[in-house]
Protein backbone atom coordinates (compact mmCIF):
# COMPACT_ATOMS: atom_id res chain seq x y z
CA UNK A 1 0.00 0.00 0.00
CA UNK A 2 2.81 2.65 0.77
CA UNK A 3 4.48 1.39 -2.18
CA UNK A 4 1.21 2.37 -4.01
CA UNK A 5 1.67 5.44 -2.41
CA UNK A 6 5.16 6.33 -3.43
CA UNK A 7 4.03 5.56 -6.56
CA UNK A 8 1.30 7.96 -7.16
CA UNK A 9 3.47 10.50 -5.44
CA UNK A 10 6.38 9.92 -8.08
CA UNK A 11 8.27 9.46 -4.40
CA UNK A 12 11.42 7.26 -5.88
CA UNK A 13 14.67 6.73 -3.59
CA UNK A 14 17.27 8.62 -6.42
CA UNK A 15 15.04 11.61 -6.50
CA UNK A 16 14.85 11.89 -2.51
CA UNK A 17 18.16 11.45 -2.12
CA UNK A 18 18.35 14.07 -4.86
CA UNK A 19 16.17 16.56 -3.31
CA UNK A 20 18.16 15.56 -0.12
CA UNK A 21 20.96 16.63 -0.68
CA UNK A 22 20.06 19.47 -2.87
CA UNK A 23 18.24 20.67 0.27
CA UNK A 24 21.69 19.80 2.49
CA UNK A 25 23.36 22.07 0.43
CA UNK A 26 21.60 25.03 1.60
CA UNK A 27 21.59 24.26 4.43
CA UNK A 28 25.59 23.98 4.69
CA UNK A 29 25.49 26.86 2.43
CA UNK A 30 24.01 29.13 4.73
CA UNK A 31 24.75 27.74 7.66
CA UNK A 32 28.23 28.34 6.92
CA UNK A 33 28.45 31.23 4.71
CA UNK A 34 25.40 33.19 5.99
CA UNK A 35 24.25 32.22 9.26
CA UNK A 36 27.49 31.43 11.85
CA UNK A 37 29.42 35.03 10.29
CA UNK A 38 26.47 37.02 10.11
CA UNK A 39 25.97 35.17 13.84
CA UNK A 40 29.31 35.85 14.87
CA UNK A 41 29.47 39.61 13.67
CA UNK A 42 25.99 40.37 15.91
CA UNK A 43 28.07 38.66 18.72
CA UNK A 44 31.07 40.84 18.13
CA UNK A 45 29.35 44.24 17.98
CA UNK A 46 27.18 43.30 20.77
CA UNK A 47 30.64 42.72 22.64
CA UNK A 48 31.62 45.76 21.40
CA UNK A 49 28.52 47.81 21.93
CA UNK A 50 28.99 46.36 25.86
CA UNK A 51 32.81 47.54 25.88
CA UNK A 52 31.60 50.89 24.86
CA UNK A 53 28.80 51.44 27.39
CA UNK A 54 31.32 49.65 30.14
CA UNK A 55 34.33 52.28 29.24
CA UNK A 56 32.14 54.93 29.20
CA UNK A 57 30.87 54.16 32.62
CA UNK A 58 34.52 53.67 33.46
CA UNK A 59 35.82 56.76 31.70
CA UNK A 60 32.64 58.61 33.55
CA UNK A 61 34.09 57.05 36.71
CA UNK A 62 38.00 58.13 36.33
CA UNK A 63 36.91 61.39 35.34
CA UNK A 64 34.53 61.47 38.48
CA UNK A 65 37.32 60.72 40.63
CA UNK A 66 40.12 62.91 38.44
CA UNK A 67 37.73 66.02 39.41
CA UNK A 68 37.47 65.27 43.04
CA UNK A 69 41.65 64.64 42.87
CA UNK A 70 41.63 67.96 41.18
CA UNK A 71 39.44 69.63 43.94
CA UNK A 72 41.58 67.72 46.35
CA UNK A 73 45.41 68.91 45.33
CA UNK A 74 43.76 72.39 44.22
CA UNK A 75 41.97 72.09 47.79
CA UNK A 76 45.80 70.93 49.39
CA UNK A 77 47.72 73.67 47.38
CA UNK A 78 45.58 76.77 48.65
CA UNK A 79 46.43 75.11 52.20
CA UNK A 80 49.86 74.89 51.30
CA UNK A 81 50.04 78.19 49.90
CA UNK A 82 48.34 79.93 52.81
CA UNK A 83 50.78 78.31 54.82
CA UNK A 84 53.83 79.38 53.58
CA UNK A 85 51.94 82.71 53.33
CA UNK A 86 51.48 82.86 57.22
CA UNK A 87 55.39 81.34 57.52
CA UNK A 88 56.72 84.17 55.12
CA UNK A 89 54.75 86.44 56.79
CA UNK A 90 55.78 85.52 60.25
CA UNK A 91 59.59 84.87 59.19
CA UNK A 92 59.59 88.51 57.42
CA UNK A 93 58.29 89.89 60.71
CA UNK A 94 61.25 88.08 62.71
CA UNK A 95 63.51 88.99 59.78
CA UNK A 96 62.59 92.76 60.28
CA UNK A 97 62.25 92.83 63.82
CA UNK A 98 65.45 91.29 64.14
CA UNK A 99 66.81 93.95 61.75
CA UNK A 100 65.31 96.93 63.24
CA UNK A 101 66.49 95.57 67.04
CA UNK A 102 70.24 95.15 64.92
CA UNK A 103 69.82 98.79 63.39
CA UNK A 104 69.18 99.96 66.91
CA UNK A 105 72.11 98.09 68.32
CA UNK A 106 74.21 99.26 65.86
CA UNK A 107 73.26 102.47 65.86
CA UNK A 108 73.70 103.25 69.60
CA UNK A 109 77.01 101.82 69.31
CA UNK A 110 77.81 104.30 66.58
CA UNK A 111 76.54 106.92 68.51
CA UNK A 112 78.24 105.77 71.74
CA UNK A 113 81.04 105.42 70.08
CA UNK A 114 80.34 108.80 68.15
CA UNK A 115 80.53 110.05 71.72
CA UNK A 116 83.14 108.83 72.99
CA UNK A 117 85.40 109.90 70.46
CA UNK A 118 83.70 113.37 70.97
CA UNK A 119 84.45 113.52 74.25
CA UNK A 120 88.32 112.31 73.56
CA UNK A 121 88.56 114.67 71.04
CA UNK A 122 87.21 117.70 72.72
CA UNK A 123 89.48 116.37 75.95
CA UNK A 124 92.37 116.37 73.28
CA UNK A 125 91.01 120.01 72.28
CA UNK A 126 90.88 120.87 75.86
CA UNK A 127 94.06 120.25 76.68
CA UNK A 128 95.67 121.62 73.34
CA UNK A 129 94.00 125.07 74.33
CA UNK A 130 95.44 124.72 77.91
CA UNK A 131 98.73 123.92 75.98
CA UNK A 132 98.26 126.95 74.04
CA UNK A 133 97.17 129.23 77.02
CA UNK A 134 99.49 128.09 79.08
CA UNK A 135 102.47 129.03 76.52
CA UNK A 136 100.67 132.43 75.29
CA UNK A 137 100.49 133.24 79.32
CA UNK A 138 104.32 132.79 79.39
CA UNK A 139 104.84 134.72 76.23
CA UNK A 140 102.85 137.22 77.49
CA UNK A 141 104.55 137.61 80.96
CA UNK A 142 107.49 137.72 79.20
CA UNK A 143 107.29 140.42 76.71
CA UNK A 144 105.04 142.37 80.17
CA UNK A 145 108.02 142.06 82.21
CA UNK A 146 110.51 142.57 79.87
CA UNK A 147 112.79 140.14 80.52
CA UNK A 148 113.93 136.79 80.27
CA UNK A 149 111.71 134.17 81.96
CA UNK A 150 114.30 131.22 83.80
CA UNK A 151 113.01 127.94 83.83
CA UNK A 152 111.62 128.17 87.08
CA UNK A 153 109.47 130.98 86.82
CA UNK A 154 108.54 129.23 83.12
CA UNK A 155 107.78 126.32 85.72
CA UNK A 156 105.77 128.55 88.35
CA UNK A 157 103.67 130.50 85.48
CA UNK A 158 102.69 127.00 83.95
CA UNK A 159 101.68 125.42 87.09
CA UNK A 160 99.33 128.86 88.23
CA UNK A 161 97.93 129.02 84.43
CA UNK A 162 97.16 125.43 85.08
CA UNK A 163 95.10 125.92 88.31
CA UNK A 164 93.71 129.17 86.70
CA UNK A 165 92.37 127.00 83.66
CA UNK A 166 91.37 123.92 86.16
CA UNK B 1 -25.84 24.16 -10.18
CA UNK B 2 -23.78 21.34 -11.57
CA UNK B 3 -20.80 21.82 -13.65
CA UNK B 4 -19.73 18.85 -15.80
CA UNK B 5 -16.47 20.51 -16.73
CA UNK B 6 -12.91 19.70 -15.53
CA UNK B 7 -12.94 22.40 -13.74
CA UNK B 8 -9.70 21.61 -11.79
CA UNK B 9 -6.68 21.29 -13.60
CA UNK B 10 -5.05 18.17 -14.07
CA UNK B 11 -1.91 18.54 -13.01
CA UNK B 12 0.19 15.32 -11.94
CA UNK B 13 0.44 14.59 -8.64
CA UNK B 14 4.44 13.72 -9.21
CA UNK B 15 7.14 15.32 -10.37
CA UNK B 16 7.91 14.72 -13.81
CA UNK B 17 10.79 13.62 -15.71
CA UNK B 18 10.81 14.87 -19.38
CA UNK B 19 10.85 11.37 -21.90
CA UNK B 20 14.23 12.23 -23.30
CA UNK B 21 15.83 11.39 -19.78
CA UNK B 22 13.53 8.91 -18.28
CA UNK B 23 15.77 5.68 -18.85
CA UNK B 24 18.99 7.53 -18.95
CA UNK B 25 20.96 8.17 -16.05
CA UNK B 26 19.15 11.47 -15.75
CA UNK B 27 16.30 9.62 -15.04
CA UNK B 28 16.47 11.36 -11.88
CA UNK B 29 16.05 14.32 -12.83
CA UNK B 30 12.43 15.94 -12.56
CA UNK B 31 11.22 19.40 -13.02
CA UNK B 32 11.02 20.02 -9.23
CA UNK B 33 14.74 18.80 -8.56
CA UNK B 34 15.62 21.17 -11.82
CA UNK B 35 14.10 23.56 -9.88
CA UNK B 36 15.65 23.17 -6.58
CA UNK B 37 18.73 23.01 -8.33
CA UNK B 38 17.90 26.68 -9.58
CA UNK B 39 16.55 27.79 -5.92
CA UNK B 40 19.92 26.71 -4.74
CA UNK B 41 21.83 28.42 -6.95
CA UNK B 42 19.70 31.73 -6.26
CA UNK B 43 20.18 30.88 -2.54
CA UNK B 44 24.34 30.64 -2.95
CA UNK B 45 24.31 33.46 -5.01
CA UNK B 46 22.21 35.61 -2.66
CA UNK B 47 24.19 34.55 0.52
CA UNK B 48 27.56 35.19 -1.15
CA UNK B 49 26.72 38.35 -2.53
CA UNK B 50 25.05 39.71 0.78
CA UNK B 51 27.92 38.44 3.08
CA UNK B 52 31.28 38.41 0.63
CA UNK B 53 32.87 41.55 2.77
CA UNK B 54 30.88 40.64 5.95
CA UNK B 55 32.31 44.34 8.38
CA UNK B 56 31.10 45.17 11.86
CA UNK B 57 29.68 48.27 10.10
CA UNK B 58 27.06 46.54 7.49
CA UNK B 59 26.65 47.06 3.89
CA UNK B 60 23.14 47.38 2.33
CA UNK B 61 22.68 43.57 1.86
CA UNK B 62 24.25 42.49 4.87
CA UNK B 63 22.14 45.02 6.51
CA UNK B 64 19.18 43.25 5.21
CA UNK B 65 20.59 39.58 5.83
CA UNK B 66 21.40 40.73 9.44
CA UNK B 67 18.24 42.32 10.10
CA UNK B 68 17.17 38.68 9.04
CA UNK B 69 18.69 36.63 10.80
CA UNK B 70 18.79 38.68 13.87
CA UNK B 71 14.84 38.60 14.04
CA UNK B 72 14.80 35.21 13.20
CA UNK B 73 17.17 34.25 16.34
CA UNK B 74 15.38 36.54 18.29
CA UNK B 75 12.34 34.27 17.96
CA UNK B 76 13.82 30.94 17.96
CA UNK B 77 15.81 31.42 20.89
CA UNK B 78 12.72 32.59 22.61
CA UNK B 79 10.75 29.24 22.58
CA UNK B 80 13.69 27.27 22.40
CA UNK B 81 16.64 29.27 25.30
CA UNK B 82 20.23 30.44 24.02
CA UNK B 83 21.64 26.68 24.01
CA UNK B 84 18.75 25.16 21.78
CA UNK B 85 18.70 28.16 19.50
CA UNK B 86 22.43 27.96 18.63
CA UNK B 87 22.30 24.36 18.02
CA UNK B 88 18.88 24.10 15.85
CA UNK B 89 18.80 27.55 14.03
CA UNK B 90 20.91 26.94 11.16
CA UNK B 91 18.60 24.56 10.44
CA UNK B 92 15.14 26.27 11.23
CA UNK B 93 16.32 29.11 8.86
CA UNK B 94 17.72 27.21 6.21
CA UNK B 95 14.32 25.50 6.21
CA UNK B 96 12.31 28.75 6.05
CA UNK B 97 14.18 30.19 3.67
CA UNK B 98 14.62 27.26 1.07
CA UNK B 99 10.88 26.55 1.80
CA UNK B 100 9.79 30.36 0.97
CA UNK B 101 11.76 30.39 -1.55
CA UNK B 102 10.72 27.17 -3.13
CA UNK B 103 7.21 28.20 -2.58
CA UNK B 104 7.39 31.69 -4.16
CA UNK B 105 8.96 30.27 -7.04
CA UNK B 106 5.77 28.59 -8.42
CA UNK B 107 4.31 31.64 -8.58
CA UNK B 108 6.86 33.06 -11.33
CA UNK B 109 5.24 32.95 -14.41
CA UNK B 110 5.95 29.75 -16.71
CA UNK B 111 6.40 27.70 -13.62
CA UNK B 112 3.91 24.65 -14.05
CA UNK B 113 2.75 26.44 -17.77
CA UNK B 114 5.37 25.88 -20.34
CA UNK B 115 6.68 22.29 -20.92
CA UNK B 116 5.95 19.62 -23.11
CA UNK B 117 2.21 18.24 -24.39
CA UNK B 118 0.19 18.06 -27.12
CA UNK B 119 0.83 20.90 -29.81
CA UNK B 120 -2.27 23.57 -30.60
CA UNK B 121 -0.18 25.76 -32.60
CA UNK B 122 3.52 27.40 -32.83
CA UNK B 123 4.19 28.01 -29.21
CA UNK B 124 0.76 26.80 -27.53
CA UNK B 125 -0.01 23.30 -26.29
CA UNK B 126 -3.65 21.59 -26.16
CA UNK B 127 -2.61 19.73 -23.01
CA UNK B 128 0.43 20.24 -20.45
CA UNK B 129 1.35 17.08 -20.21
CA UNK B 130 5.22 17.56 -18.49
CA UNK B 131 5.53 21.12 -16.91
CA UNK B 132 9.65 22.51 -17.61
CA UNK B 133 9.64 24.03 -13.96
CA UNK B 134 7.61 22.49 -11.15
CA UNK B 135 8.09 24.47 -7.41
CA UNK B 136 10.21 21.82 -5.33
CA UNK B 137 7.62 22.13 -2.14
CA UNK B 138 5.36 20.82 -5.13
CA UNK B 139 7.00 17.36 -5.21
CA UNK B 140 6.72 14.50 -1.91
CA UNK B 141 10.43 13.72 -2.15
CA UNK B 142 11.31 16.96 -1.97
CA UNK B 143 8.65 17.44 1.24
CA UNK B 144 9.98 14.39 2.48
CA UNK B 145 13.25 14.99 2.45
CA UNK B 146 12.72 18.35 4.20
CA UNK B 147 10.68 15.98 7.21
CA UNK B 148 13.92 13.67 6.79
CA UNK B 149 16.18 16.07 7.47
CA UNK B 150 14.18 18.20 10.12
CA UNK B 151 13.36 14.65 12.26
CA UNK B 152 16.11 13.39 12.26
CA UNK B 153 17.92 16.48 13.74
CA UNK B 154 15.34 16.66 16.30
CA UNK B 155 16.06 13.29 17.36
CA UNK B 156 19.79 14.10 17.67
CA UNK B 157 19.04 17.10 19.38
CA UNK B 158 16.19 15.40 21.62
CA UNK B 159 18.62 12.45 22.40
CA UNK B 160 21.72 15.12 23.32
CA UNK B 161 19.80 17.36 25.47
CA UNK B 162 17.96 14.88 26.90
CA UNK B 163 19.56 11.47 27.03
CA UNK B 164 17.52 8.21 26.21
CA UNK B 165 16.06 7.08 29.54
CA UNK B 166 15.26 10.83 30.20
CA UNK B 167 13.30 10.64 27.30
CA UNK B 168 11.74 7.32 27.20
CA UNK B 169 10.76 8.22 30.47
CA UNK B 170 9.14 11.06 29.65
CA UNK B 171 7.27 9.01 26.81
CA UNK B 172 5.82 6.18 28.71
CA UNK B 173 6.72 7.29 32.72
CA UNK B 174 3.65 8.31 34.63
CA UNK B 175 3.08 11.92 35.33
CA UNK B 176 2.16 14.25 38.09
CA UNK B 177 4.04 13.13 41.34
CA UNK B 178 1.88 10.51 42.00
CA UNK B 179 2.84 7.52 44.18
CA UNK B 180 1.21 4.33 46.14
CA UNK B 181 -1.27 1.82 45.27
CA UNK B 182 -2.80 4.51 42.62
CA UNK B 183 0.66 4.27 41.01
CA UNK B 184 0.67 0.78 39.98
CA UNK B 185 -3.38 1.13 38.63
CA UNK B 186 -1.58 4.41 36.52
CA UNK B 187 1.50 2.90 35.14
CA UNK B 188 -0.81 0.50 31.79
CA UNK B 189 -2.38 4.13 31.20
CA UNK B 190 0.83 6.14 30.57
CA UNK B 191 2.34 2.83 28.67
CA UNK B 192 -0.69 3.37 26.29
CA UNK B 193 -0.35 6.91 26.19
CA UNK B 194 3.43 6.45 25.74
CA UNK B 195 2.66 4.42 22.76
CA UNK B 196 0.07 7.40 21.47
CA UNK B 197 2.99 9.64 22.11
CA UNK B 198 5.33 7.12 19.95
CA UNK B 199 2.92 7.23 17.14
CA UNK B 200 2.53 10.71 16.97
CA UNK B 201 5.71 10.92 17.19
CA UNK B 202 6.39 8.88 13.95
CA UNK B 203 3.20 10.49 12.36
CA UNK B 204 4.67 13.56 12.19
CA UNK B 205 7.35 13.33 9.25
CA UNK B 206 4.26 12.67 7.21
CA UNK B 207 2.08 14.79 8.19
CA UNK B 208 4.68 17.68 8.03
CA UNK B 209 5.91 16.63 4.59
CA UNK B 210 1.91 15.89 3.40
CA UNK B 211 0.88 19.49 4.84
CA UNK B 212 3.56 21.11 2.64
CA UNK B 213 3.19 19.39 -0.56
CA UNK B 214 -0.81 19.62 -0.17
CA UNK B 215 -0.67 23.44 0.23
CA UNK B 216 1.61 24.12 -2.69
CA UNK B 217 0.45 21.68 -4.49
CA UNK B 218 -3.08 22.67 -4.46
CA UNK B 219 -1.84 26.51 -4.74
CA UNK B 220 -0.47 25.80 -8.23
CA UNK B 221 -3.69 23.24 -9.54
CA UNK B 222 -5.41 26.37 -7.75
CA UNK B 223 -3.75 29.10 -10.31
CA UNK B 224 -3.65 26.56 -13.20
CA UNK B 225 -7.52 26.41 -13.23
CA UNK B 226 -7.73 30.15 -12.77
CA UNK B 227 -5.81 30.60 -15.88
CA UNK B 228 -7.67 28.20 -17.82
CA UNK B 229 -10.71 29.04 -16.86
CA UNK B 230 -11.93 30.72 -19.77
CA UNK B 231 -11.00 28.09 -21.63
CA UNK B 232 -12.79 25.52 -19.70
CA UNK B 233 -16.14 27.04 -19.78
CA UNK B 234 -15.28 27.20 -24.08
CA UNK B 235 -15.40 30.98 -23.90
CA UNK B 236 -14.06 32.90 -27.13
CA UNK B 237 -10.45 33.17 -27.74
CA UNK B 238 -10.09 36.74 -26.82
CA UNK B 239 -11.78 36.29 -23.69
CA UNK B 240 -9.87 33.66 -22.67
CA UNK B 241 -6.51 35.82 -23.11
CA UNK B 242 -8.49 38.51 -20.84
CA UNK B 243 -9.60 36.27 -17.97
CA UNK B 244 -6.29 33.97 -17.60
CA UNK B 245 -4.77 37.39 -17.20
CA UNK B 246 -7.42 39.09 -14.47
CA UNK B 247 -8.50 36.23 -12.64
CA UNK B 248 -5.51 34.63 -11.31
CA UNK B 249 -4.28 37.79 -9.70
CA UNK B 250 -6.42 38.00 -6.43
CA UNK B 251 -5.20 34.37 -6.05
CA UNK B 252 -1.42 35.58 -6.91
CA UNK B 253 -1.68 36.90 -4.02
CA UNK B 254 -3.41 34.56 -1.88
CA UNK B 255 -0.89 32.37 -3.00
CA UNK B 256 1.76 34.39 -1.60
CA UNK B 257 0.40 34.52 1.17
CA UNK B 258 -0.28 30.69 1.53
CA UNK B 259 3.45 30.48 0.66
CA UNK B 260 4.98 32.38 3.10
CA UNK B 261 2.46 30.66 5.68
CA UNK B 262 3.54 27.58 4.58
CA UNK B 263 7.06 28.34 5.05
CA UNK B 264 6.20 29.46 8.57
CA UNK B 265 4.31 26.59 9.80
CA UNK B 266 6.39 24.06 8.47
CA UNK B 267 9.29 26.05 10.39
CA UNK B 268 7.16 26.94 13.79
CA UNK B 269 6.24 22.86 13.98
CA UNK B 270 9.71 21.84 14.44
CA UNK B 271 10.27 24.95 16.60
CA UNK B 272 7.53 23.39 18.85
CA UNK B 273 8.95 19.66 18.53
CA UNK B 274 12.06 20.78 19.89
CA UNK B 275 10.71 22.62 22.22
CA UNK B 276 8.47 19.98 23.47
CA UNK B 277 11.39 17.27 24.21
CA UNK B 278 14.14 19.49 25.41
CA UNK B 279 13.22 21.85 27.28
CA UNK B 280 12.10 19.41 30.48
CA UNK B 281 15.84 19.24 31.60
CA UNK B 282 15.92 23.06 31.64
CA UNK B 283 12.57 23.23 34.05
Amino acid sequence: MIQEIFTQFGVTLPKFIAQLVLFLIVYFVLNRYAFAPILRILEERRKRIEEGQLNAEKIKKQLAEAELRYQEMLRKANDDAQLLIEESRKNNEAFSKREMDRAVTESSAIVDRARQEIASERTLMVDEVKKEMVSLVIKTTAQVAGKILTPEDQKRLTEEAQKCLG
Amino acid sequence: MVFDLPLLATASLSAETPAAFENSFLGWLSNSIFVTFLVVGLIVWLVRSCTRKIEVIPSAGQNFLEAVVEGFYGAVEGILGDKMAKKSFGLLASLFIFILISNWFGLIPGVGSIGWGVKDGLFTLKDLEIPLLRPPTADMNMTMALAAVSMTLWFIWTMQATGPVAFIKELFGVKGGMSGPILFLLVPLFLFVGVLEVLSILVRPVSLSLRLYGNIFAGENLLGTMINIGHLFNAPQWLTYVLSCIVPIPFYFMELLVGFLQAMVFTLLIIVYLQLSTTHEEH
